[in-house]
């Protein structure tokens, strides 16, 4: 595997594998470093006149190496929670930290790093850019990121992902040219070129047919075990989320249950779930 | 943050630029049009303001001429020899009246007599003579050229000779016309043209005798296809003026003054052209840079999703815009070398007159700048927007948005955003060193930048209220429960008020979140001024020197009339069919000035030049000068205007015997340094007159009174003994026979012919007026392409639209009559703002920097309103018609 320089300082950030069930293969999620910590989190929307509350206050943290799967009825919050923890936008109140960084309040182009070194991503709808071919698609977070290792190193790097999701022949195609599974094969490259300790996917398999669906979660899973990341993945499929070794539900902006795999309930997150349940 | 090199961001621009190379190719054209109509432009009106130029200074046959009544002193002789060894040439022109005969007769005439240096004079025209032989040997010690009314009066022919002084001269030809000879000296008594050394041996030069010299001055070319700079013309003006400060002197800026109006008008008009061609370049490459980074914002949102900072992403799309620009820069200098090519080409046949390619590096430095520049500063704003671009859009699409995103924003961006407000404030500046760089005026610079900053902000201003109108007026008519905010409207739909779905539809797509409404209405609305502006300038100046090219202007001058022959000859003249027009009639009545505001002339002169001893003995006699008196008695004869204090009222006028007033000829007054209140003492007939003066006037040299530097009323001048002068016009064909016929009635009159001349200046009106209008023409023409790509250029955005539309079952004619509906009210609402701009650009221009008349246009100002609406609607249609044929499903796929 071709080493990148310059990414000694997030080597502590390596999660160890895991599994294609979700089970952590080896040492297992790493309970006492918590990855992703989501404290009090409420993101409210201004649409016009009117203020919509899609986040009503949000706990729970993840830890090294976990597998989670955040599940919920369209509307309930996901992709707005997903986005928050990405570093996508910034919350109403509350705090998201990653690996102890608390990133809420951090300048945008702070955050900008953060996300391009911390966080590999996965959309329900691929999110490629259109003008670029599937390498070039593959090679963008590490130009954006950094090339000062040479670009020969990244496009190195980018083919043997490529290679590796079943594309060395689709290599300089636009995405106008490709499926959907595909696509989405692509984006998982790109979401693993720069080894991010945490990987992040919404819905990658909701615009996918079962078989291209099965195929590409198969990858994204193998990938994950192979570059020892922490997995959050939303989805309302509760196959999907199966694979998971822990399940968040969202209901209404708030946290319903927090399961982990085979297991009751294990811990509510905020005080307003456990009233609600306790009813 | 993570650094993005140079090289990095650059592969990236240029991957996307590869990719959608259609869309790309509007921003280049843009830009190539606007640079090209900049080069295109100012190259060819510089050639052919070069050309024009030399025109006019035929009519001076000179660049510049000093005419005095005095000898030189040895100190100005010593600086003409100054001037000489710099690299000036200069020539003598010596005019007196003298007597003529017929070598042998007894019978003596008065004759004009013009002596000149035939190896030297003209610099400029050419005398032309009947046999056409050159001048230097028409013009011997020995020989002279006369003009055919002596011929006439003296019954003499070619080969005979008169007696010119002590000497008989053969007459070697007949001079038909000399370049200068509305410049010279008018003079009763036909024309007898000797060389200065002959003349000299005549004994007609004593110190007693009244000459007018005229020094002839040429500077050294600029090099081969170069027009001789305005600057360096002023330079030597200043030498000359400081050399002989009794002297009149006027450059051929001067020679004509319809002629200079005409030049300073289509210079003004094609500097204007090349400023608009620019703002129009800056305004299709600000919508389609809009509209590019707009369809862009997923990708940027990607990019941020990805690690990428607003720096970096504003260094890669800086990049794009730089090598866009850069090469819109290259392929519009190209074209316009193209266009300069092509305009003598296709002028050919109009003008008779073929500037050449004038291939300045100064120019095309000029355009590739201003493609640069125009290009970086009006993509600055959008490029700053990309700041504001939010990765979570790509998992969410409903950012926020407020009331009016495009108010807010921009007010945001105001009083929060140093770098949008320090962009703004860098967008000016440059604009202002651009358009003073455009015009060659840092007034017209800086005037242009902030009359364009007011005019957008006074768009926005109208697109934002327009646009809140239209949504308060469909809230209330609206079929849900949205009230409009306007007491009222709420009402209309209880009214029973409904509007057609379709003109609903359009109307509120005009304020919808994301349509750029407001963008595109500013930059029609500009465009619009932008075009708008050149044409009312246009059709200003083109009305004026239409009027001086093709009317009944005099171009015969009768001289020496007596009182009683006036009235036959005015009777004559109206009765000749081959005369067009009233006759125009001055009197005049001899004076000598001699004393302004009380002090006498020699002493003023004296207190002026006090250290030039050797003119003293010549300050004796006070000069002789016409007055006159106008045709109607309270306003100013024909061709004159005034130009500081005021016309006496008939009142004044009828006062006038009591208490004379005087108006005096602008280069008069400079001449003798009088203003409007002054006195000036006249003795007329051995009796002094004292006159105020009450206005000073220009006069245009078309009219017989614009001879006349000295106006009062008539009951100042009557019972005091007149001659007549006239001007007439005269088919140019038949001059020469109404020449005869006013000879043979009346003997004594001269006529001096100046058709020639004067048909000169009106071919050089009517190139002028051609040129203007055809350049006018390509800067509307170009100026339309770019708006018509900037409407194009919305397409993209409608392409969802088109599909949700399509997807619901609406038909092709439907969606058409939606956008029609969005096009034509965009374009009206654009079209009135622009065209009020556009009127008041131009009443400023016309009235403060060209000094044209400016008259508002009613009819030309509906059909362009119309116009700009009918022509928005068809760029819309034009630039929607594909999207219009595609399949849904063609679209999603592309998707």
């Amino acid at each position: 595997m071709v080493r990148l320089p310059g990414w000694r300082g997030l080597e502590t950030l390596k999660s160890p594998d895991v599994t294609l069930d979700g089970q952590p293969s080896g040492v297992g999620p790493d309970r006492a470093v918590a990855m992703i910590e989501v404290s009090g989190l409420r993101k409210s929307l201004r649409t016009g006149a009117a203020t919509v509350e899609i986040l009503r206050g949000i706990d729970f943290s993840v830890a090294r190496g976990e597998f989670v799967a955040i599940m919920g009825a369209s509307g309930s919050g996901k992709s707005t929670l997903l986005g928050l923890l990405a570093g996508l936008d910034n919350p109403t109140s509350g705090s998201v930290a990653l690996n102890g960084m608390r990133i809420s309040d951090l300048a945008e182009d702070r955050l900008a790093l953060v996300r391009g070194k911390t966080i590999g991503f996965v959309f329900q709808s691929y999110q490629l850019i259109p003008t670029l071919t599937a390498l070039e698609n593959v090679l963008l977070p590490y130009e954006l990121n950094d090339d000062r290792g040479g670009w020969r190193a990244g496009v190195e790097r980018a083919r043997t992902l490529l290679e590796s999701v079943g594309l060395r022949e689709r290599m300089d195609h636009y995405p106008v040219q490709l499926s959907g599974g595909e696509q989405q094969r692509v984006a998982l490259a790109r979401a693993f070129l720069l080894r991010p300790p945490i990987v992040l996917a919404d819905e990658p398999t909701g615009n996918l047919d079962s078989a291209n669906g099965a195929h590409v979660l198969e990858l994204l899973l193998r990938l994950n075990r192979e570059e020892s990341t922490t997995l959050v993945l939303v989805t309302h499929d509760p196959a999907l989320a199966a694979h998971a070794g822990r399940r968040i539900t969202l209901s209404d902006g708030r946290v319903v249950s927090d399961e982990t795999q085979g297991a009751a309930l294990r811990q509510v997150s905020s005080s307003r779930s456990e009233t609600r349940l306790g009813e | 943050m993570a650094k993005l090199s140079y090289a990095t961001a650059g592969r990236i621009a240029m991957r996307e630029m590869g990719s959608s190379k259609g869309r790309f190719a509007f921003v280049v054209l843009s830009v190539a049009i606007g640079v090209a109509a900049l080069t295109g432009v100012r190259g060819f009106s510089s050639a052919f303001r070069a050309t024009l130029l030399l025109r006019a200074r035929s009519i001076m046959a000179a660049d510049l001429a000093a005419r005095t009544m005095l000898p030189l002193t040895v100190e100005e002789r010593a600086g003409l020899r100054r001037l000489r060894a710099e690299g000036s040439q200069e020539t003598q022109v010596t005019e007196m009246l003298s007597m003529a005969s017929a070598a042998g007769s007894m019978n003596p005439l008065l004759v004009a007599v013009k002596a000149v240096d035939p190896k030297q004079y003209p610099f400029y025209g050419e005398v032309t003579l009947a046999p056409a032989i050159p001048l230097a040997q028409t013009l011997t010690d020995t020989t002279v050229a006369v003009g055919d009314d002596l011929l006439m009066r003296l019954h003499l022919r070619v080969g005979d000779s008169i007696r010119l002084g002590d000497r008989n001269f053969r007459i070697s030809a007949v001079v038909e016309n000399e370049p200068d000879r509305l410049s010279g000296m008018f003079a009763a008594g036909p024309r007898v043209l000797i060389s200065r050394q002959a003349l000299a041996t005549t004994g007609l030069l004593t110190a007693d005798s009244r000459v007018t010299r005229r020094y002839l001055f040429k500077l050294p070319p600029a090099g081969p296809g170069k027009a001789l700079s305005d600057t360096a013309v002023a330079r030597l003006r200043e030498q000359v003026e400081a050399l002989l400060p009794e002297a009149q002197i006027s450059d051929y800026r001067e020679a004509n003054p319809a002629l200079t109006r005409a030049l300073d008008g289509a210079t003004g008009l094609l500097s204007l052209m090349s400023l608009v061609a620019m703002v129009l370049g800056a305004v299709g490459v600000a919508m389609a840079m809009r509209s590019h980074l707009q369809q862009r914002l997923d990708s940027i949102a990607i990019m941020k999703a990805l690690g990428a900072g607003s720096r970096q992403v504003i260094k890669i799309y800086l990049l794009q815009t730089l090598l866009l620009g850069a090469g819109g820069g290259v392929l519009g200098v190209v074209l316009g070398i193209g266009v300069q090519m092509a305009f003598p080409l296709l002028l050919a046949r109009l003008l008779h007159l073929t500037p050449g390619l004038h291939l300045e590096p100064h120019a095309i430095a000029l355009g590739l700048s201003a493609g640069l520049l125009t290009t970086l500063l009006f993509t600055l704003p959008p490029l700053l927007d990309l700041r504001d671009v939010r990765p979570i859009l790509i998992l969410r699409r409903s950012v926020e948005q407020t009331e009016d995103p495009f108010t807010e924003r921009w007010l945001r961006h105001l009083s929060g955003s140093w770098a949008q407000l320090t962009a703004s404030l860098l967008i000016i500046a440059a604009l202002a060193v651009l358009a003073t760089w455009v015009s060659d005026s840092r007034r017209v610079g800086w005037a242009f930048a902030l009359g364009l900053v007011a005019s957008l902000v006074a768009l926005l201003l109208a697109a934002a209220a327009t646009l809140w109108v239209l949504r308060q007026f469909l809230r209330g008519t609206a079929p849900g429960g949205e009230r409009s905010r306007v007491p009222g409207w709420s009402g209309l739909r209880g009214a029973g008020l409904r509007l057609p779905p379709a003109l609903r539809h359009g109307l509120a797509n005009l304020y919808r979140p994301g349509n750029p409404s407001a963008a595109l209405l500013a930059a029609l609305g500009l465009g619009v001024m932008q075009i708008a502006a050149v044409y009312f300038v246009q059709r200003s100046i083109v009305n004026e020197m239409e009027v001086a090219a093709v009317g009944d202007l005099p171009n015969l001058f009768l001289m020496d009339m007596s009182h009683e022959e006036v009235g036959k000859v005015r009777k004559l003249l109206e009765t000749e069919p081959m005369v067009h027009g009233a006759p125009e009639m001055i009197p005049v009545v001899s004076a000598r000035l001699l004393q302004i505001d009380g002090q006498a002339l020699e002493q003023r002169r004296a207190e002026s030049a006090p250290s030039r001893p050797g003119r003293r003995a010549q300050r004796h006699r006070s000069p002789t000068l016409s007055l006159t008196w106008p045709p109607q008695p309270a306003t100013p004869p024909p061709g004159d205007t005034v130009v500081q204090g005021r016309w006496w009222t008939a009142q004044q006028a009828r006062d006038a015997a009591r208490r004379p007033l005087i108006a005096v000829e602008s280069r008069e007054a400079k001449w003798l340094r009088v203003k409007p209140g002054a006195s000036m003492t006249f003795s007329v007939e051995d009796q002094p007159m004292t006159a105020q003066v009450a206005a000073i006037y220009t006069v245009d040299s078309w009219h017989a009174f614009s001879r006349a530097g000295f106006v009062l009323p008539q009951p100042s001048l009557a019972g005091l003994p007149v001659v007549w002068y006239g001007g007439v016009h005269c088919d140019p064909k038949d001059t020469a026979a109404l020449r005869q016929a006013l000879y043979e009635r009346f003997p004594t009159v001269t006529v001096i012919d100046v058709a020639a001349t004067l048909e000169v200046i009106r071919q050089v009106l009517l190139q002028v007026i051609y040129v203007i209008q055809f350049l006018a023409a390509f800067s509307v023409f170009a100026g339309l392409v770019i708006l018509a790509s900037a409407i194009a250029g919305t397409r993209y955005r409608r392409i969802r639209e088109v599909v949700v539309l399509k997807s619901l079952g609406a038909t092709r004619k439907r969606i058409a009559s939606i956008f029609s509906i969005e096009f034509a009210v965009l374009g009206l609402i654009a079209g009135l703002v622009g065209l009020v701009s556009a009127n008041l650009l131009a009443r400023w221009l016309l009235r403060h920097t060209l000094h044209f008349a400016y008259a508002f246009q009613p009819w030309g100002n509906l059909g362009a309103w119309l116009a700009v609406g009918a022509m928005t609607v068809a760029a819309g249609w034009l630039a929607s018609h594909r999207v219009l044929g595609q399949t849904p499903l063609e679209v999603l796929r592309e998707e």
